[in-house]
């Protein structure tokens, strides 16, 4: 098993999709250190705002991160796809870790939010991202659900503030007296959207009655 | 043994020059119907007509403006824009991402036709989205309390975003061949929407925006909104056929047809950016009609029952329902006050347009009421507070200067015939509470009441109407003479009187 995934670290480090990751990277830095190029001293809700907004431009590069163009050929092999996956993120997350670090660095730091809560929901909506690329990797064929996932977070992350109800308090301020409630619930929010990611990981072992049917259809074996 | 052939064969010169327009016609309707049906978009129709309806349940109170209503159909396109901006590039970069673009290289379809087809296909979700920009504002119109007049050119505003959104992602499909440009694009706009959100003066830069709402500014006759709509229209529909020309000729369409394309539509965002710079700012003749809809306005009067009613001609039909809250209000009071011709008018300050928010100063002369532009809601207590405040002070000046027991009687009247007095108390008073001094908020300047004043009416109107109702008319005199403490009120009315002695808080 060891050996298994100290060999996999090369191949896997090589297919990873790079160029979406470091292009999300780059926009996000850009993006986070707009107010300290452009002089801005802007209020706390402003940088509450940006961050999250940068948070979503990391999540939307991570939801490539399960592309794997080789799916289709990697599936009979011994070493489980759940093995694969988690190498992936595995090798992402002290990038991203990094990566996130220097955003909070370039945001204006006398506004800037609770550094401790503001990264959890940047790891809540990071970890939504992977959760959807492997829920789209689990229920589809598709061997690139990138665009999806990012179609999908956008939606949710338009949506989710409009309809979340107000109880819940997700997008509040950090004036707010909720904001500390409001944290432990995106705490839940990361374990429960995690563990959800991890159930769709592994390749489903029977094929399942609607694809064998769909094979049989397509001619191929059953 | 040669065989010879009798007949040579009329050798195929060209493709039939209509088979490209029907190919391109065949592939638009194709990625119409698979947008349409697409996920993302679906759910963002869903989610809009959701909020169409919600929202139109109970917006403007019943009683809207349609000249503000049809800017209010502009915002939410955007979200089924985002949406469709979002499908439309993928569609783009399908067949780059399925490997299928050598097989299409065959096809006599040449790339530019088939980008031609991604942006034909936008239409039909832009004409969905007429349909609800349409039936929203139908539903606003027919309500029974709707005045005003809507602009077609802002009505347009919300289908021409979606377009703009669409094909600023088929665009961008054809120049940044990445799945992850359209989203990282999204998120940028929505930076660019939230910060720029900021409540201002709206400029000439301001209207290079796909939409400028101004919704906050007070309700306006339409002659004085001063909004460049049609011009921004035109500006919208030239920077979208200009973005939808430019991307079919970044796909290889380099016909003179797609040339002239590009360079008319430029010209038409130019001429339509130009000319809304031009109206963004008032005109000599609008700033002077602004200012005279404060001082002297235009309006049409009506005699109901012995009063007359002043209003601008967009809110006559608005009239009867002034004149039944004047009638209710009259008919408790007693003395003169109960057959007392009224002058109702309309007043507006229109004089910064949409931006600004001032209050209308109080009417100096006898028996005269301010009514504003907007009813329904907290606006008829409201009211019915300054036809009171005319009642029992003489002038809505002198009752925003009442400080004595003549309060009582003023809120009284006010609010002992509404449906649900003591929420009609709360709702008329700044902090929304129903006891302890606050401030009454009326159409011109607002009025004091005291704690103890506060706690005489509240006890009145939890008594029943028609008792209290002839203590008021028999003993009016004493009610509204200047000085009457609001012990004394009380004691003529019937209720206990308050701990603490008047004591007006300016």
């Amino acid at each position: 098993m060891r050996e298994v995934t100290r060999a996999l670290v090369g191949p896997v480090w090589r297919t990873m999709p790079w160029r979406a990751l470091a292009a999300a990277g780059v926009l996000g830095l850009l993006t986070a250190a707009v107010p300290a190029v452009a002089g801005a001293e802007p209020d706390p809700w402003q940088t509450l705002l940006l961050l999250r907004g940068v948070a979503l431009i990391g999540a939307l590069g991570l939801g490539f991160l399960l592309d794997d163009p080789a799916r289709h050929l990697t599936a009979p092999v011994p070493a489980r796809r759940l093995l694969r996956q988690a190498l992936r993120v595995g090798l992402v997350a002290p990038l991203a870790a990094l990566w996130w670090t220097a955003a909070l660095l370039l945001a204006p730091s006398a506004s800037r939010p609770p550094a401790g809560d503001i990264t959890l929901e940047a790891v809540v909506v990071g970890v939504l991202a992977l959760a959807g690329a492997a829920l789209a990797v689990r229920l589809t064929d598709e061997a690139r659900p990138g665009p999806f996932v990012a179609a999908f977070l956008l939606l949710t992350a338009v949506l989710a503030p409009l309809l979340a109800p107000e109880d819940w308090a997700l997008f509040v301020q950090p004036d707010d007296p909720r904001w500390s409630t409001a944290h432990d619930r995106w705490a839940v929010l990361a374990v429960v959207v995690a563990a959800a990611g991890v159930l769709c990981g592994p390749e489903p072992v029977g094929r399942g009655r609607r694809r064998a049917a769909k094979a049989r259809r397509a001619g191929g074996p059953p | 043994m040669s065989a010879v052939l009798e007949e040579t064969p009329v050798p195929v010169s060209a493709p039939v020059r209509d088979g490209g327009t029907r190919a391109v016609l065949a592939l638009a309707r194709f990625e119409a119907r698979r947008l349409l049906t697409s996920v993302p978009v679906v759910l963002a129709f869903a989610v809009y007509v959701a909020w169409i309806v919600w929202h139109t349940q109970n917006s403007w109170d019943g009683y809207p403006a349609l000249q503000d209503v049809d800017r209010e159909t502009q915002t939410m396109p955007t979200l089924v824009g985002l949406a469709v901006l979002v499908y439309a590039n993928s569609a783009v970069l399908r067949s780059g991402r399925r490997g299928t673009e050598s097989h299409f290289a065959t096809l006599v379809m040449p790339p530019w036709r088939r980008t031609v087809a991604h942006v034909l296909s936008l239409v039909p979700a832009a004409l969905l989205i007429a349909v609800c920009v349409a039936g929203q504002f139908a539903r606003e119109a027919f309500k029974p309390g709707a005045v005003g007049h809507g602009s077609p050119a802002e009505l347009a505003v919300g289908p021409l975003c979606v377009l703009l959104f669409g094909a600023a992602g088929v665009l961008l499909g054809r120049v940044v061949r990445s799945a992850l440009a359209a989203p990282l694009l999204v998120v940028l706009l929505l930076f660019t929407a939230a910060f720029s959100a900021a409540p201002g003066v709206t400029d000439a830069t301001s209207w290079l925006a796909p939409f400028v709402v101004e919704q906050s500014g007070p309700t306006l006759p339409s002659d004085l909104l001063g909004r460049p709509a049609a011009w921004h229209a035109l500006y919208l529909a030239g920077v979208v056929l200009c973005v939808a020309f430019a991307a079919v000729l970044l796909a290889g369409g380099r016909t003179m047809t797609v040339r002239a394309g590009v360079v008319l539509s430029l010209a038409l965002a130019v001429t339509g950016g130009v000319l809304q710079a031009g109206g963004a700012e008032a005109s000599p003749e609008l700033t002077a009609a602004r200012e005279r809809a404060l001082v002297r306005p235009e309006l049409t009067c009506v005699q109901r029952d012995g009063s007359t009613y002043c209003a601008f001609p967009e809110w006559e039909p608005r009239i009867d329902t002034w004149a039944r809250t004047v009638d209710e209000v009259r008919s408790l009071a007693g003395g003169s006050a109960h057959e007392r011709p009224l002058v109702v008018r309309q007043r507006v300050d229109a004089t910064f347009g949409l931006a600004g928010d001032a209050a209308v100063p109080p009417s100096t002369e006898a028996d005269r009421v301010t009514v504003g532009t907007v009813w329904g809601g907290n606006r008829v207590p409201e009211f019915s507070s300054a036809v009171a405040a005319v009642l029992v002070a003489g002038s809505e000046e002198a009752g925003g200067e009442l400080c004595d027991g003549r309060m009582v009687t003023l809120m009284w009247l006010s609010l002992s015939w509404q449906d649900d007095p003591m929420n009609a108390l709360s709702r008329v008073r700044l902090d929304d509470s129903v006891a302890g001094s606050a401030t009454v908020l009326s159409p011109t300047n607002p009025m004091t009441m005291t704690e103890g004043q506060t706690d005489v009416v509240r006890h009145l109107l939890e008594k029943p109407l028609p008792g209290t109702g002839d203590r008021v008319k028999a003993h009016w005199a004493e009610l509204t003479e200047p000085g009457v403490t609001t012990a004394r009120a009380a004691e003529l009315l019937g209720v206990a009187a308050p701990e603490k002695a008047d004591s007006c808080e300016r």
